[in-house]
């Protein structure tokens, strides 16, 4: 008997031991590894937040569209089930064998955030296995208008590319991340005593763009477009006194719908990350440097070497030669010889440092990705010619953006403005508005004012640009005829310009200040003033009586600006247009 | 045919009564936790299993008021018929998870295996009863007690049912420990089983199936093949630490909630037990297990006559090796046999046999009373 009870006695002592050794000691690492078997973290993206243009009209905004996925395990047969979704899908059979292959074992997405009335026949055809899920889907309800400032975002909720891509982090909201446990089967189960916590909702955004302007500048942008065959156009449109971009087109565009039947290099935003030689635009910053310094006045007679001006490094030319020409006259027959005997005055150091203060060579800090500094050259790079060419608007590179955000300098009365596009961010209940920021004074409003007023004459008779002048307004305005760089050679190349056109309107108060820029007008006619000079008038025309800006109606010569000229301070006041 | 007096109810043995209740108890609240409460076109399992222990519990009275003595005289008839059973199932038995294990009989499913487990154990205790020299009996006399053993054996070996085939094998040499053997005679028959183990193990695993060598194979390092046979050993291990020293709770433990342990209603109760109650609420299932036996081998013990010791300790062992060995499995220490845990396992054929066994046990008890006070 005692042989029994030590054998059954010694076996439960083996077992007593191990059931110690597994509960006791090894429990947590067991504990750990049955966590690691059951439980499956989820991702629920959030609601991605809506963007409206600055009057509350919706720009972008998720909608609920279906999806359909399959368990591959349940379906009756895969083939026929493949056969008879391609009939409903815009789908292959063997595109939807290969996604029904694609997936993990029991799930497989086969077409996403699509069509509801498909979907709706496919779950018509009750077939086994095959399942409808509500996405989310992002809409751009204004299709291809302003699709460069939008961008777009992803399948998975991600912000791709222009103000879907600066403020993803705030318009994707918080992902909710939950811990399912997951039977052996790999099935889900909620968690006794979990709940099902709504995603967060992303916060809303509102631009500063206001549809109506754009929906003007790009339709008279199309229309240039066709007209002179140019290759790209940009406009942009700034409110000077605040930095607010009201409106802003690329050519050629997209329709953010429909992203994949572009190539990437259309979703680029011209205006801020493509750089270029601008041409005679820049005269207007390097006479308000050289009114600014005091090295000559507008009333100043210059003598314009009759059209042809040797130099080391190459002569420089005139398109109209002329002999005595004040310092606005310089300005307003965009006189390149004038323009480059002032700047001599200034200085090599005292042009850069004053180009450097108007934002050149450096980003704007525009609350947008991708955007480029420009070029400007250190003075010790300079050849013998670099101070002319600058002067003219050769040897460096600027982006659309930064020509505009420093003409708004002008506009205001001296001060370099940050640009921005988002009005305000709404998480909740709290709104958060961009306050207008003043980077620097760069010119007095003394200078500022008699220099928007000398470019008056630009758009009058004997200007350049009298194709830019608006009825009923006075235009401050400046062109740019600009030979491209050749790709072949040094030097420039023959018969490709860029032709822009710079204004600011009303010329005595701007309510806004605008670049059009248009690359490689074809045809005969390419200068700045006959081709994107009209292009500002028709676009002007239209917006200015929309912002309700009273025409003039006698002719005031301002030569001091006024209490409204003064931008609004810093902090303080919501923005107003 | 049953006179009942009154002194069955004072001399029953009680104590084993409650222990055996105990245990039933938490094998159908386990139950409970890991099937289904509903089923499509059947009845839960934990009610059927109540049904059992009901059936069980008949079993039990039964054969707790019979005499063990007029049960000892149909000794050889349930010997012959259950290996009768045996031959039965060898040709006609239906095949489940592989093996041949059951008959029909009157419409209802036997284990004939089961039923030899009892016959085995009844036809030594008579066997015994009237051969017991005073000083141990020798080899020679052992050959009709081997062919007790090695009928019912090889045939259960042969469907193939390893695990009771192992329990008969037990069963049979803690009893002739029991009656005591004469020393010289021991030694030669483990001498003697030694020389034959290299045969008796080539005809022991050539009987095996694929899948029972693989178990062995496993057993020996269960890591080898995570998601083969090593499955259930690793998910019931996993099952049983997750359990810690309280327990996830009644009702609650991932890994047989969640169907990560296979077998959780039967083979592997014990690990969804451990999960669910942890290493306290163990300590007392074991204080009821080893009760139980404690009780079996006092019986034994205080029996009043040979035959009743060779009983008690028969049944003892019958509940001790598949609680051993079941408990073994789940904990990783012992080869995956499919043994299920007594009494608390799912499954009526096992559970009934159980009960009957254990209501012998009572009898033996009430016997040595009731011969007392005659």
């Amino acid at each position: 008997m005692a042989i029994v009870g030590v054998a059954l006695i010694s076996a439960f002592a083996a077992i007593c031991i191990q059931l110690v050794r597994l509960q006791v000691v090894e429990a947590p690492a067991l504990s750990a590894r049955a966590d690691h078997q059951h439980h499956k973290t989820k991702r629920l993206p959030g609601e991605r937040g809506t963007i409206t243009d600055r009057n509350g009209v919706i720009l972008a905004k998720n909608m609920d569209v279906p999806s359909i996925s399959v368990d591959p395990t349940s379906l009756g047969s895969a083939k026929q089930t493949a056969r008879a979704l391609a009939q409903v899908l815009p789908m292959s059979r063997s595109q939807v064998m290969k996604r029904i292959k694609s997936g993990g074992r029991h799930f497989s997405w086969i077409y996403r955030k699509g069509d509801p009335t498909l979907a709706n026949q496919v779950m018509d055809l009750n077939l086994k296995g095959v399942y409808r899920i509500p996405e989310s889907r992002r809409f751009y309800p204004k299709g291809n208008l302003m699709g460069h400032i939008l961008g777009f975002s992803g399948m998975d909720n991600q912000g791709l590319s222009g103000i879907e891509r600066a403020y993803d982090n705030q318009l994707k909201g918080s992902e909710i991340r939950f811990v399912v446990e997951r039977d052996a089967l790999g099935r889900s189960v909620m968690p006794i005593g979990s709940r099902y916590v709504r995603p967060d909702h992303g916060a809303d955004i509102q631009l500063t763009i206001d549809e109506v302007i754009q929906y003007h500048v790009e339709q008279q942008l199309d229309l240039a477009m066709k007209e002179t065959g140019a290759l790209t156009g940009t406009v942009v449109v700034m409110q000077p006194h605040t930095g607010e971009i009201l409106a802003m087109a690329v050519r050629p565009d997209f329709d953010p719908n429909r992203i994949k039947k572009y190539r990437a290099d259309r979703f680029r935003n011209r205006v801020i990350s493509d750089p270029f030689e601008p041409g005679s635009t820049m005269k207007v910053f390097v006479a308000g440097l050289a009114l600014e310094s005091g090295v000559v006045t507008l009333d100043e007679s210059i003598y314009c070497e009759k059209g042809r001006m040797p130099m080391r490094g190459g002569a420089m030319h005139d398109s109209h030669p002329h002999e005595q020409l004040t310092f606005a006259q310089v300005l307003s027959k965009s006189s390149n010889i004038g323009t480059a005997k002032v700047a001599m005055r200034l200085g090599k150091e005292k042009l850069h440092n004053g180009l450097t203060r108007f934002g050149f060579g450096q980003p704007t800090g525009l609350d947008m990705p991708g955007e480029s500094s420009g070029i400007l050259p250190q003075p010790d790079k300079w050849s013998a010619r670099s101070l002319a060419s600058i002067a003219i608007g050769q040897e460096l590179a600027v982006t659309p953006l930064q020509i505009v955000r420093a003409a708004s300098a002008v506009a205001n009365g001296g001060w370099l403005m940050k640009p921005y596009v988002v009005r305000w961010i709404r998480q909740g209940d709290e709104t958060i508005y961009t306050e207008p920021q003043r980077i620097r004074r760069v010119l007095s409003e003394d200078v500022a004012a008699r220099l928007r007023q000398a470019l008056v004459a630009v758009t009058e008779k004997g200007g350049t640009a009298p194709k830019g002048a608006v009825p009923g307004f006075d235009v401050a305005g400046k062109t740019g005829t600009a030979q491209k760089a050749s790709t072949t050679r040094r030097g420039y190349a023959k018969g490709k310009y860029v032709a822009s056109f710079l204004g600011m309107v009303p010329a005595d108060n701007p309510a806004l200040v605008m670049l059009v820029v248009l690359d490689e007008p074809q045809g005969r006619k390419y200068y700045g003033g006959s081709v994107a000079a009209p292009v500002f008038r028709a676009i002007s025309e239209r917006v200015l009586p929309y912002l309700d800006v009273q025409p003039r109606t006698h002719r005031t010569v301002v030569l001091t600006a006024d209490a409204h000229t003064t931008p609004p301070p810093s902090q303080g006041d919501q923005p107003i247009l | 045919m049953l006179a009942i007096d009154r002194r069955v109810f004072t001399h029953m043995d009680w104590r084993l009564v409650f222990l055996i209740g105990a245990v039933l108890a938490v094998g159908i609240s386990t139950i409970y936790s890991v099937t289904p409460q509903w089923s499509r076109g059947g009845t839960p399992l934990y009610l059927k299993q109540c049904a059992w222990a009901a059936v069980g519990f008949g079993a039990f009275s039964l054969f707790a008021v019979l005499d063990y003595q007029r049960l000892l005289g149909y000794a050889h008839h349930i010997f012959w018929l259950a290996l009768g059973l045996l031959v039965v199932v060898e040709f006609l038995g239906h095949v489940g998870m592989g093996a041949q294990r059951w008959v029909q009989v009157g419409g209802v499913n036997v284990q004939p295996s089961e039923l030899a487990k009892l016959a085995v154990i009844l036809i030594l205790a008579r066997h015994f009863s009237s051969h017991v020299p005073e000083e141990g009996f020798y080899f020679r006399e052992l050959g009709v007690p081997l062919i007790y053993l090695v009928l019912p054996f090889v045939m259960i070996l042969r469907q193939p049912d390893l695990g009771s085939a192992l329990l008969v094998l037990f069963v049979f040499s803690m009893i002739i420990i029991i009656v005591g053997m004469h020393r010289k005679s021991l030694i030669l028959v483990t001498l003697l089983a030694g020389m034959g183990f290299p045969f008796f193990w080539e005809f022991f695993w050539n009987s095996l199936r694929e899948y029972q060598r693989n178990r062995l194979v496993t057993f020996l390092n269960p890591g080898s093949d995570p998601l083969g046979t090593g499955y259930h050993v690793i998910q019931s291990k996993i099952a049983i630490g997750a359990g810690g020293v309280a327990g996830q709770g009644f009702l609650q433990g991932s890994q047989s909630q969640l169907k990560f342990l296979p077998e959780g209603h039967t083979d592997f109760i014990f690990s969804v037990f451990a999960e669910q109650w942890g290493f306290l609420g163990v300590v007392v299932l074991f204080l009821l297990f080893s009760g139980l036996l404690v009780r079996g081998m006092d019986i034994a013990i205080k029996s009043r006559d040979m035959a009743g010791t060779v009983l008690a300790t028969g049944i003892v062992c019958m509940v001790a090796f598949p609680t051993i060995v079941n408990l073994g499995m789940t904990l990783g220490v012992a080869p995956v046999v499919g043994v299920p845990l007594p009494l608390m396992s799912y499954g009526g054929t096992s559970l009934v046999t159980t009960m009957t066994g254990l209501g012998i046990l009572a009898n033996v008890h009430l016997q040595r009373h009731l011969s007392l006070y005659r």
